[in-house]
């Protein structure tokens, strides 16, 4: 029961609170007459007038709002008094100076009758009259990153944090970073000037002038955060640690913070100020440190021409107009890009030139983005040629230190060609050329090929240019150093090798199969002589082991008689008589068989028409 | 028969190899700049004109490596040479005779040689009919292969030469920049790389003598 009742009175005081603000609110709403902010639309640097004309004779009457990014100061109060129908009223007038820190939007709450906010649009120089940045009027309340935590200050009010996306620089190198300020409403009476580094080892370039606003919830309080884009540079090697701080006034709370709770919940600041006593206090928020390794750029392959570039640059080059009289000025533009300190990027360009009078070049910076880290430097250098013909510039080199790849890089121009014409009514014009048929004459431009052949007459001393023409390479390693070409010569000496072995193996297969036959042609000759003067003196025996020589003059070929028969006649059989004759030899020669009865003419027949079917082709 | 399905074969296997590997080295995506040696001999007289000696001369000598029997080029580098008292290293008569053509005139004369050598080493295996004329076609392809062969070791200083790009460079008893200096080389002296250690080269000079130099201090002729 008591519990109720307390809770009841808890209730009942919010609701008091509440309604007695309402009140003093619409109190001093009420007793504000009028406020006008003039100009509505200034730059940086510039301030808007606020007049604010309240009923009453003091300052009580006004109480100036708090807003992130702008300065209220009270710059002059007057009071009148004024007749109306009779009646004498008495006035106050204030004039309050509002000054922007930053560009942006800001709406100023809580001074006009209507309760209507008042709204400044500050801007750089080159935006008046545009629209406002995206992320200026972006109310999307932004999301910490993954892995990232943010501090904030001991009560709470405000939090710095700075992101560096890496941890190890080189000495002179333009590292992009981002700052943000986290402001809680209510609770930051002013921000009284930009984030700076705490340590001296370290520069901070180019604030960008126009952060980022955004809202942001850390641990379920909202504040609003600026953003700034920059880049650190570091002035000297070694270990640092690194961070930013930023100068602001807050209200500090009076009460404990257990007890303040209802002024948290209620949010508004001016609620707050009135039911929740403060202090202005003036304090620096300063982010965590980060750690740094800086090191020093190395003096190995340092090249000559290196002025302190630290990134990764391109270099183009053009000369305007690439025809001229002689006499007349051209314009030679040399154009270095990318990213990097573009503060040290410098270049003498062409400081002596033989023929051409040179002047001193004018540098100008293009930025690709809001703190100069990316962009384009341009170079321009007026010449001016002394003799006609045609010549070509050399190439413009530029070097610098690539942190990525560790090491020096020289970049270096194509050489730009230009044609000098002779100036009017200079009939002296030096330049003599030589023409394909040995005459010369002068001016003009070198005919191509004309200074292949003979002796060209020189101009300073050095023989004149040649006309770009012919065949080009794409390296100068010789072709036989190249490796297509190698791996070729080697393919070819395998294939050669391949083949002449193949083809040898056959020729000595043939050469052999040659022999054999002749071997094999002259046993059949021997066997069938001896075989037909065995058939002439009817000796069955001397005529059986002719037989048997002439069959076994086959055998170095083929084992098998019958198969080797077969080989020979294209797959036919010999005839049976053959067969029986070979067979009635190795009876006579290996068992001893007696001799029979022979007819001469048809064996003989036989054996001859098997050695002519023998016989070699 | 034989021999006309070998030469048919040789042949259809040549324009199959060389025209894929000629197609791939060609699109193997060099994007390095198309040099010619006129383009190389206007850029050595921008640069004597400039009063770059060093580059002048590097120029020229690679100039000289795609057009060695332009006279220009000769001249011009004989010009810029008498202008920074630096002598011209005089080749023999051999030499100059090889070095009077491209190295890549030769390395396609040796391609020939070695095409010509391979079918006559073929043919002379194979027939023995044709064995005279493979025999002088192995002679002759073998001179091929020979001249390619003497020019890659007469050009093999030029490949390993370098040009000092920088007036007065130091040459260092080690590969330090912090070493001792041993003695200078002027601008415009070519000199033999024959190491290399972290940032500097061990360069050989015309008088035999030795020493480290700094990378950014020279430029390899042929790089």
């Amino acid at each position: 029961m008591r519990a109720v009742t307390e809770q009841g009175f808890r209730w009942l005081a919010v609701v008091l609170v509440w309604g007695l603000g309402c009140v003093q609110w619409a109190t001093a709403a009420q007793s504000v007459l009028s406020a006008v902010l003039t100009p509505t639309q200034i730059t940086v640097g510039q301030s808007s007038q606020l007049t604010v004309k309240t009923l009453g004779a003091g300052l009580e009457a006004i109480v100036l709002p708090t807003v992130a990014g702008l300065e209220l100061r009270i710059v002059e109060q007057s009071h009148h008094l004024e007749m109306v129908h009779g009646v004498s009223l008495g006035t106050t007038t204030t004039r309050v100076s509002v000054t922007p820190l930053t560009a942006g939007v800001y709406a100023i709450p809580g001074l006009t009758p209507t309760a209507e906010p008042l709204v400044l649009r500050v801007s750089v120089d080159d935006t008046i009259g545009k629209p406002p940045p995206k992320a200026t009027t972006a109310a999307a309340p932004a999301r910490p990153r993954a892995g990232e935590t943010i501090h904030l200050s001991a009560d709470g009010s405000a939090f710095l944090r700075l992101s560096l996306p890496k941890r190890e620089v080189f000495v002179g190198e333009s590292v992009p970073v981002e700052i943000e300020l986290g402001l809680r409403p209510g609770f930051v009476n002013s921000l009284n000037g930009l984030p700076t580094l705490t340590n001296a080892d370290f520069t901070l370039n180019n604030l960008s002038r126009q952060p980022q606003r955004s809202e942001r919830v850390v641990d379920g309080v909202g504040f609003a955060v600026l953003t700034w884009h920059s880049v650190v540079a570091p002035v000297r090697p070694g270990t640092f640690t690194l961070s930013v701080e930023s100068p602001i006034t807050i209200r500090q709370r009076l009460r404990p913070e257990s007890e303040a709770k209802l002024e948290d919940q209620l949010g508004d600041p001016f609620m707050q100020n009135i039911y929740g006593k403060t202090v202005k206090k003036d304090i620096k928020v300063a982010s965590p440190p980060v750690e740094l390794d800086v090191l020093a750029l190395p003096s190995e392959g340092r090249p000559a021409t290196f002025s302190g570039a630290v990134g990764s640059f391109r270099i183009t080059s053009e000369l305007v107009p690439d025809k001229a009289a002689a006499g007349d000025p051209l314009s030679l533009r040399m154009r270095i890009s990318g990213s990097g300190n573009f503060d040290r990027v410098d270049s003498e360009m062409l400081e002596h030139l033989d023929q051409w009078k040179t002047y001193p070049p004018k540098s100008s910076f293009a930025a690709g983005d809001s703190v100069g880290y990316q962009g384009e430097k341009s170079f321009e250098q007026a010449l001016i040629a002394s003799h006609a013909g045609s010549q070509t510039l050399p190439p413009l080199s530029f070097s610098f230190f690539d942190p990525e790849a560790r090491r020096y890089a020289t970049v270096t121009s194509t050489p730009l060609q230009v044609t000098i014409t002779p100036a009017a009514g200079d009939p002296s014009a030096p330049v003599a050329i030589s023409v394909p048929d040995g005459t010369s004459t002068s001016g003009g431009t070198p005919a191509p090929g004309s200074v292949a052949g003979g002796p060209a007459p020189t101009t300073g001393g050095l023989r004149p240019d040649h006309a770009v023409s012919g065949s080009s390479v794409r390296s100068l390693r010789p072709l036989y150093l190249q490796a297509p070409f190698l791996a070729g010569s080697a393919v070819l000496v395998l294939g050669f090798a391949g083949s002449a072995w193949r083809v040898g193996r056959v020729a000595r297969g043939a050469a052999d199969l040659q022999r054999r036959r002749v071997r094999r042609h002259s046993a059949i000759q021997r066997a069938l002589a001896a075989g037909e003067a065995a058939a002439q003196a009817r000796d069955s025996l001397a005529f059986c082991v002719a037989a048997r020589e002439l069959i076994d003059a086959q055998r170095p070929l083929v084992p098998d008689v019958d198969g080797q028969f077969a080989n020979l006649h294209g797959g036919a059989v010999l005839p049976p008589e053959l067969q029986e004759l070979a067979l009635i030899v190795d009876a006579q020669r290996y068992a001893s068989a007696p001799p029979i009865a022979v007819d001469w003419s048809r064996w003989l027949e036989t054996l001859r028409r098997a050695a002519g079917a023998r016989e070699p082709t | 028969m034989r021999l006309r399905r070998l030469v048919v074969f040789s042949g259809v296997f040549c324009l199959v190899f060389w025209s894929p590997a000629c197609r791939l080295h060609a699109e193997s995506g060099d994007t390095s700049p198309a040099l010619s040696a006129a383009t190389l001999y206007n850029q050595g007289n921008a640069y004597a004109r400039a009063g770059k000696p060093g580059l002048a001369v590097l120029n020229y000598e690679r100039a000289r490596l795609l057009a060695p029997a332009d006279a220009d080029i000769a001249a011009n580098l004989a010009t810029v040479r008498a202008a920074a008292h630096v002598a011209a290293p005089t080749p023999g008569g051999m030499a100059r005779l090889l070095l009077s053509a491209s190295p890549n005139v030769f390395a396609w004369v040796g391609m020939l040689g070695l095409l010509l050598a391979g079918f006559g080493f073929v043919v002379f295996v194979g027939a023995r009919r044709w064995r005279g004329a493979a025999a002088a076609a192995i002679i002759g392809g073998g001179l091929g292969v020979a001249t390619c062969v003497a020019d890659v070791i007469l050009c093999w200083p030029t490949l390993h030469a370098a040009v000092i790009i920088t007036p007065e460079t130091p040459v260092r008893v080690a590969p330090a920049p912090m070493s001792d200096s041993l003695f200078a080389l002027h601008e415009a002296e070519v000199v033999r790389i024959e190491a290399a250690h972290e940032g500097f080269w061990l360069v050989r000079t015309t008088a035999d003598r030795t020493g480290w130099v700094a990378v950014a201090d020279l430029a390899r002729i042929v790089p």
